[in-house]
């Protein structure tokens, strides 16, 4: 009997361990959402339904809750958002054809795009981001039965470089914050593991082994850890280690799915899309102690 | 909210609604057959409902439920097998709630099918026959229609979709009564993710609002102005089915039957605010009130992120990005509820469900690192209507390219539905329908 109370208070203490709260809802109408991203500290960028058949990119304001879209008038399907320069510039993928999607680098403020066309037949960019200082997008592209990661120059699109080779099937790319890193999932060992490599593709590390999957890894802001998704526990959580792939800790704990972590400009909080009783909605988690 | 074509029937907000239905030559037909009915189920019938599960675009069975975890890597794809409830088989961690729930069905491993594309392969699907030659043999909801008849204001044979469930723009030839006759093809039911219930075929005509509905001379001289802009040849289904779509909306019982409302949030919740969540739960709603034949189609619309498409399962790109962001999410969450829900309801006691694609996708990953369509092998679900559940039938190879034991094909698919739906081989013989087909043997 004693075994047995101790036993439950300490299945109640991992239960309610640091990151137990839940975390602050940002939206509420419940639909799927996708890929949340930073425009600046006050603004959120994401993917959301138009309708059933219509993804468009939505900005959230921070301050009155407003979601609003980002472009007017889209009939194409957006997908992927990232941002720079407080939010001057944008890079996503678009639709641009049966089962394919065309890379964006558009200048919000003058409404100027660069459109890169995927392949021919079904073809398409996944995961574009910026480097930290703007100059460069790295990407995912698949062909020749692998998907690698590839860099173009944010000004024109061109001089296209790829980073990683031969490797099967790579995504999630996303930079440290003095640009000299690259994190990214690959699928090079079996199944989708994280790993970093210096930013020209070169002293690839290997950061997490388990036979689930580990995906969408993103830095913190100060690039000393590294948060991303993992089924590892039955469902997807979030989980932060360093950026070496050490001191791993879990931060999410709910029956139902917490994915696409994004950091707050801040470094002291993750956005979200967070599962809650079937519906889909962006929340922002404190994260603090990432050091005790 | 029930929303028919535009016609709310319920409202908390109390707001003026306009109403009513629209009536084109495209309509479904089946609907309130009344005067057309010739038989009720059959009193040997182990499914008095058969829900069919239409997993369009057509999944990956490497990547869902026949995972091949020791071929090699360019055919078994990243993700990890986790056990199920049944001893020995294994599912893709990308389904753990319908690994739990493995003993609620018996899995098919060994479908096999000869049309490799959509259109085709999606009539061969729900019909058991290819589109060529001619004339395209009915979807089994149209045989099941068709043998049971008209019972009361409901559909005999709904298909929830918002819409016919097309190829770009090409739809399903399968999709309806083909040799049994339009007036067997399916009555169309969409869902949103909020649980909004929408029906197609029934829009607006304008000036009609719901006190006039009740008027039925009124109703008839709206419908006979919309009469006019049809050709003659579509006359008679078009009154028949006027009179149906006016029976539905003025027989309270069967128009709650489409009122997601009514249902606690609690069970809303667990399906999960998806389109095809809701579409499920609209799917159980259906059996519960008798309808014979529902097929629940993923997709058309279900939310899409395949871009510039809107096609389901068919993950020619991202396939292993689309299986665990979106398409296995859903499924995984939906379709266990629906299976939970069913049981505690004592619904799968005369209930048949049946969960598949038109075919399966390329065991050997392709060039943009996903999966083309595969035809000679695939899997199925099949649960309720007195199957025993919990058992795996079929065996596919080491890559899964080819079934190791008997091929299960088609036609034996809808001869198994029609056989416990009570339409048995002399009912089969009389409708001719299904010519040659057997029941999948050690199912039932």
């Amino acid at each position: 009997m004693r075994f047995n109370v101790v036993l439950w208070f300490l299945l109640l203490a991992l239960a309610t361990s640091t990151y137990a709260a839940e975390p602050k809802r940002l939206t509420h109408d419940g639909r799927m959402k996708f890929n949340p991203s930073f425009i600046n500290e006050n603004e959120i960028g994401f993917v959301d339904f138009e309708k059933p058949t219509l993804t468009i990119i939505k900005r959230l304001n921070l301050k009155d809750g407003r979601v609003t879209p980002l472009h007017e008038n889209v009939d194409k399907q957006e997908l992927e958002p990232a941002f720079w320069g407080d939010g001057r510039h944008s890079v996503f993928h678009r639709a641009s054809g049966t089962l394919q999607t065309s890379l964006v680098i558009r200048d919000e403020k003058e409404n100027e795009n660069i459109e890169l066309p995927p392949g021919s037949g079904f073809s398409g960019y996944r995961c574009p981001t910026f480097s930290p200082d703007g100059t460069l997008i790295v990407f995912s592209f698949a062909d020749e039965g692998q998907q690698n990661l590839f860099t173009v120059n944010r000004k024109d699109g061109k001089d296209r470089k790829q980073l990683t080779k031969l490797t099967r099937i790579n995504n999630w790319p996303d930079y440290s914050p003095d640009g000299k890193r690259i994190v990214f999932g690959s699928t090079r060992d079996g199944n989708f593991e994280l790993y970093s490599m210096k930013s020209d593709g070169t002293d690839v590390v290997r950061l997490t082994e388990n036979r689930f999957q580990d995906v969408r890894p993103k830095f913190s802001p100060d690039g000393r850890h590294i948060a991303f998704v993992s089924t590892r526990d039955g469902n997807h959580e979030v989980y932060v280690m360093k950026s070496d792939g050490s001191e791993l800790q879990r931060v999410t704990r709910h029956e139902e799915r917490d994915d696409y972590p994004q950091w707050h400009p801040d470094g002291k909080h993750l956005v979200m899309v967070c599962e809650r009783k079937g519906s889909h909605d962006l929340y922002l988690l404190p994260i603090t102690d990432l050091d005790n | 909210m029930l929303d028919i074509g535009s016609f709310e029937a319920r409202t908390c907000s109390g707001r003026s609604r306009r109403s009513f239905l629209q009536l084109g030559a495209s309509l479904p037909l089946a609907m309130g057959l009344g005067q057309m009915g010739e038989a009720v189920a059959s009193e040997a019938a182990r499914a008095k409902s058969v829900l069919f599960v239409f997993l369009w675009g057509a999944p990956s069975h490497l990547d869902t439920f026949d995972p091949k975890p020791n071929a090699p890597a360019e055919y078994r794809g990243p993700f990890c097998s986790i056990p199920t409830r049944t001893p020995g088989v294994h599912f893709t961690e990308l389904l753990p709630k319908l690994a739990q729930r493995s003993d609620r069905y018996t899995l098919i491993r060994s479908h096999t099918q000869t049309a490799p594309g959509h259109p085709d392969g999606g009539t061969v699907a729900l019909t058991g026959f290819e589109e060529n030659p001619k004339p395209v043999q009915p979807n089994f909801g149209s045989i099941v229609a068709k043998h049971r008849g008209q019972t009361g204001s409901l559909p005999t044979f709904v298909s929830i979709a918002r819409g016919v469930v097309m190829d770009g723009g090409r739809r399903i030839e399968g999709y309806g009564g083909g040799t049994l006759g339009s007036a067997y093809d399916p009555f169309l039911v969409g869902a949103s993710e909020s649980g909004q219930v929408e029906i197609p075929a029934l829009k607006l005509l304008d000036g009609l609002v719901p006190g006039r509905v009740n008027d039925r001379r009124e109703l008839m001289k709206q419908l006979d102005r919309a009469e006019r802009t049809l050709d003659q040849s579509g006359m008679v289904d078009w009154q028949r089915s006027y009179q149906a779509a006016y029976d539905l909306l003025m027989n309270p019982k069967a128009r709650d039957a489409f009122d997601l409302t009514q249902e606690e949030p609690r069970t809303r919740q667990r399906y999960g605010q998806t389109v095809f969540g809701q579409s499920s739960l609209l799917a159980r709603r259906l059996v519960e009130v008798g309808v014979p034949y529902i097929q629940l189609n993923y997709s058309r619309h279900v939310e899409a992120i395949t871009p510039g498409f809107e096609f389901g399962w068919d993950t020619h790109i991202y396939n292993f990005d689309l299986l665990q962001d979106l398409h296995c999410p859903v499924l995984d969450r939906a379709f266990s509820a629906l299976l939970d829900d069913m049981e505690e309801r004592g619904l799968l006691d005369d209930t048949l469900v049946v969960c598949m694609g038109e075919f399966g996708r390329t065991p050997k990953i392709n060039n943009r690192a996903a999966r083309d369509h595969w035809p000679r092998c695939y899997f199925s679900m099949w649960s309720g209507a007195g199957i025993t559940p919990g058992r795996v039938i079929g065996e596919s190879d080491r890559l899964g390219e080819d079934p190791l034991t008997d091929r299960i094909t088609p036609k034996m698919v809808g001869t198994t539905i029609a056989e416990l739906a009570g339409i048995n081989a002399q009912a089969r013989a009389e409708m001719n329908i299904l010519d040659g087909g057997n029941v999948i043997e050690g199912l039932i």
